[in-house]
């Protein structure tokens, strides 16, 4: 949601899909080293880190890449945080993206899907 | 802590998570800094426990029964709570808030464990992405839990009662001046104090200050949100 926020100060329209479709092209430089990054560092999956980090660095900048982990590992642990405490949305963030959130499937990690997908799961013996 | 690397990694993460982890030995309100530290060992812990990867593995969490591989004698409900965090925060539902409570653990306690161990997080995240090993558990410092004197809090529809503001000003950023991420911890204070130390230096809302663009920012957080399936 910051990222349309971010779009917007900057006159930019990113493409918010691409957060969640690999294929797509976001429009955020160096998106593809971003989200191998994220997703390895999100993952734990260290070992293949070692080749992602030198890809991104010959492409980003050896600063660029490290700073880039370095918000992956914050936001590993504050979107812990959120899911820990159960807290609503800002009001303004809510009334402000129903659509985006649709477009975009957040709509489906709201507490009590979660609760329906992954405990009825267990209940009827997933 | 990050002695060994040749990484330019940002002057303020270095100082924050030294404090942090210091912060983590000491006692805190509700626990004592022996306890704190056993729940970072037992988040490591949970990275190589056979329960929480047959967990998932499995279609739900829920559906996989067993012990864990544990290395404290922190409550059984709590130590299963940590685990499902640190390994599964994206299919953590309120009943494992609940089954914590209902074990008799009060919810200013099982905020203040959401702290260190998310603060934990951060601090071997941060690590362990970097090629690095983490770094050695900290001392605990000898004491018992201060106690805190009560918090202004109130519910709002969260688990857990959160800070009371009166400021509900929208910046351009588009949340409130004190989102409710913010807040989500308002039970304890010291828990709040805790987990924005070490993660302060990884975000700023507007004019981030490190060398990633905003919109960059922007977009490994959406990713990191995706993944871990967070609603906020």
């Amino acid at each position: 949601m910051l990222l349309r926020a971010s779009g917007q100060r900057e006159n930019r329209d990113f493409n918010l899909n691409a957060v969640n479709e690999a294929d797509s092209d976001s429009g955020v430089e160096h998106s593809d080293h971003l989200r191998a990054l994220t997703e390895a560092a999100v993952g734990s999956r260290w070992e293949e880190l070692t080749s992602i980090r030198a890809a991104a660095a010959a492409a980003m900048g050896e600063q660029a890449m490290v700073d880039a982990l370095t918000v992956a590992a914050g936001f590993n642990g504050i979107t812990r945080v959120a899911d820990a405490t159960g807290i609503p949305r800002d009001p303004t963030t809510q009334e402000s993206t129903v659509s985006m959130r649709s477009e975009t499937g957040i709509d489906d990690f709201d507490y009590a899907a979660k609760t329906a997908r992954y405990e009825g799961r267990a209940a009827a013996g997933g | 802590m990050y002695d060994d690397t040749r990484y330019p990694i940002s002057a303020a993460v270095l100082e924050r998570h030294g404090e942090a982890w210091r912060m983590i030995a000491s006692p805190g309100p509700f626990w004592s800094g022996a306890e704190r530290v056993q729940m970072v060992a037992e988040a490591r812990a949970a990275m190589h426990c056979d329960l929480c990867r047959r967990r998932k593995e499995a279609l739900s969490p829920f559906a996989v029964q067993g012990s864990h591989d544990t290395v404290s004698d922190l409550p059984a409900a709590l130590i299963d709570m940590i685990h499902r965090l640190r390994t599964d925060p994206a299919r953590y539902t309120r009943s494992v808030f609940a089954s914590v409570i209902a074990a008799g653990i009060p919810r200013e306690r099982y905020i203040e464990a959401v702290s260190v161990v998310n603060a934990s997080v951060i601090v071997d995240t941060m690590h362990a992405s970097l090629g690095l090993p983490l770094p050695e558990l900290p001392m605990p410092e000898p004491g018992l839990p201060t106690g805190q004197p009560t918090p202004d809090v109130v519910e709002e529809g969260a688990w857990v009662p959160i800070t009371r503001v009166s400021d509900r000003n929208v910046s351009d950023t588009g949340l409130p001046g004190a989102p409710n991420i913010a807040r989500s911890m308002g039970s304890v204070p010291a828990a709040v104090e805790l987990f924005f130390t070490a993660f302060r230096g990884h975000y700023a809302l507007r004019d981030i200050p490190l060398a990633v663009s905003q919109p960059q920012a922007e977009f490994i957080a959406s990713r990191v949100s995706a993944l871990n399936e967070c609603f906020y």
